[in-house]
């Protein structure tokens, strides 16, 4: 090869790579492999106070292994106890139900539900399930911990997010607030009447565990770190106007927090704070979120026998309200007070 | 005294059946504990199950110096993980229990064996302690009834290496005092 021709291949090689490397950086500004909320959520406190206070929980990171490759069984082969604990995602004409007993040992599983990606994470110290959009990427337990709270991290970029407050913390994502979706916590019982043709994930994992033993305790029947009132790791924020396991659920804007202790929620059916809007859900034994509306007369919300809500003469199911339905967030009182000190709640006679 | 003389003194306790006898049961019951400490050994279980996985995930670590488990044996109340280096490590950490707490025996059954007070046997115990709580920080918080701090868990990360020297110091301290010719 003479050095003509070899001059030319290089040029036409350096044009290629560099072609390359400008469509892949035009790629990643305009289709953003980690889908992110347009608004981010309000904190608590400011980012840089959260790293200073993140610390590690023992395991590296990917020590606690998430499952990226769930398998599925049906409702009949799952033999799940009436009363164990499930986190139920319904999307896309799809249900499905985590155990709680499989979930405590990974955190995290990276799964597709109705054609969305989406991973399903859950800290068993601070009783959280949230979803996250997590497009093309997957999420990976960090072994760092934020108020008791699982911080993950997207394997793409490595940004570290806090769970409660789906916020990145570190990376390129750092400020950014994930793509949420709701979760619910509840009861096989419960998930499984409403959802019948629900599919449940299998403990053949990938992984192995004794997935018989809870290493915080027990739900059914509670005891051990889930009913004791006392935290394991320290946090920001704390308070002892509630037992610190007491479930509240929580829900938060761009601009506001709100939490609502379920056991009043429960009492009271419907309550509300400056922004907020919160019903029981009977179905599932939780609370739905929305947000308060503007200028609209909520006198004539009210309740109903069976647990649907009537409202200008309509009759709606709890998850039907014609309101802006928000992500509501099963949590430990503390960890939820822990993130956001100043939450708007109701006031209870 | 020499490392050579404390490794001769080792040779000659270790060619006795008795003491190697005493070593071995007492490993032999050490190990068993080390893995319920790191929970690869816990209860619950339905019925007989034995399950395998890749086997170079042995090498990936679940903390600081535990790793996965790449078989499980499940028995009706009972599971067994198989970590193949938690099982190296649990070993080699029974193995120096086991030597320091025979020595100990040694020390307290036949003092005038030991150029030392007979409680300074004891010492060996302390790490061996240590060991058996080599697991990881929210267990023992959990146990202890403790809040785990940021200190704790740097603590509890190295506890596995900390107690195979200290267990190692130990033991070469008594064996250092130890006269093999004078035990019985």
């Amino acid at each position: 090869m003479n050095s003509t021709r070899l001059i030319a291949l290089l040029a036409f090689a350096t044009v290629i790579l560099v072609l390359g490397l400008l469509s892949d950086s035009v790629a990643s500004e305009t289709d953003p492999s980690l889908p992110v909320a347009e608004t981010p959520y309000v904190l608590g406190d400011p980012i840089e106070a959260y790293v200073e206070f993140m610390m590690s929980g023992g395991p590296p990171p990917d020590g606690i292994p998430a499952i990226d490759n769930p398998r599925f069984i049906r409702a009949d082969e799952a033999g799940l106890r009436p009363e164990a604990m499930v986190i139920g995602f319904a999307h896309g004409g799809e249900a499905k139900a985590y155990p709680q007993s499989i979930l405590v040992h990974h955190e995290i599983v990276n799964d597709v539900v109705g054609g969305l990606n989406v991973g399903v994470t859950y800290c068993p110290l601070t009783a959280t399930a949230q979803g996250f959009e997590r497009g093309e990427t997957t999420f990976g337990v960090s072994g760092q911990l934020l108020n008791s709270n699982l911080v993950l991290f997207d394997r793409e970029t490595e940004s570290y997010f806090s769970q409660i407050n789906a916020t990145g913390l570190s990376g390129e994502h750092r400020g950014h607030t994930l793509a949420e979706v709701n979760l619910i916590w509840t009861t096989w019982e419960r998930w499984h009447a409403a959802h019948p043709d629900t599919r449940v994930l299998s403990d053949r994992t990938g992984h192995l565990r004794n997935y018989d033993r809870d290493p915080y305790g027990s739900y059914t029947p509670l005891r051990g770190y889930y009913v004791e009132d006392r935290t394991m790791f320290p946090v920001m924020h704390r308070s002892g106007s509630q037992h610190q396991k007491e479930m509240v659920v929580g829900a938060r804007t761009a601009d506001a927090s709100a939490r609502f202790v379920l056991g009043d929620l429960e009492s009271e059916r419907i309550q509300m704070t400056e922004n907020f809007l919160a019903v029981y859900d009977p179905t599932f034994h939780t609370g739905v979120i929305y947000e308060r509306p503007d200028g609209v007369e909520l006198d004539g919300l009210r309740v109903l026998p069976g647990g649907d809500y009537e409202f200008n003469g309509e009759i709606h199911p709890p998850r039907e309200l014609p309101f802006e339905p928000l992500v509501s967030v099963d949590a430990f009182y503390f960890a939820w007070h822990a993130f956001y000190p100043d939450s708007e709640h109701p006031r209870v006679p | 005294m020499s490392p050579q003389r404390v490794l001769q003194t080792l040779r000659e306790l270790w060619g006795r059946g008795s003491i190697r006898a005493l070593v071995i049961g007492i490993s032999a019951l050490y190990l068993p504990l080390f893995l319920f400490a790191l929970q690869d050994i816990s209860l619950g279980g339905r019925a007989f199950e034995f399950l395998t996985t890749d086997w170079t995930r042995m090498f990936d670590r679940t903390g600081s110096f535990t790793f996965e488990p790449i078989a499980r044996l499940t028995l009706p109340g009972l599971t067994i993980l198989l970590s193949p280096i938690n099982i190296l490590v649990g070993g080699l950490i029974s193995l120096l229990v086991g030597l320091n707490l025979a020595v100990t025996w040694i020390a307290i059954r036949q003092p005038r064996a030991c150029r030392f007070n007979r409680s300074t046997g004891i010492l060996a115990s302390v790490p061996a302690l240590l060991a058996g709580g080599a697991c990881c920080a929210p267990a023992i918080a959990l146990i202890l009834g403790l809040q785990v701090s940021s200190l704790m868990v740097s603590v509890v990360q190295v506890l596995i290496p900390v107690s195979v020297i200290l267990l190692l110091i130990t033991l070469g301290l008594i064996l250092a005092r130890t006269n093999p010719e004078l035990i019985e």
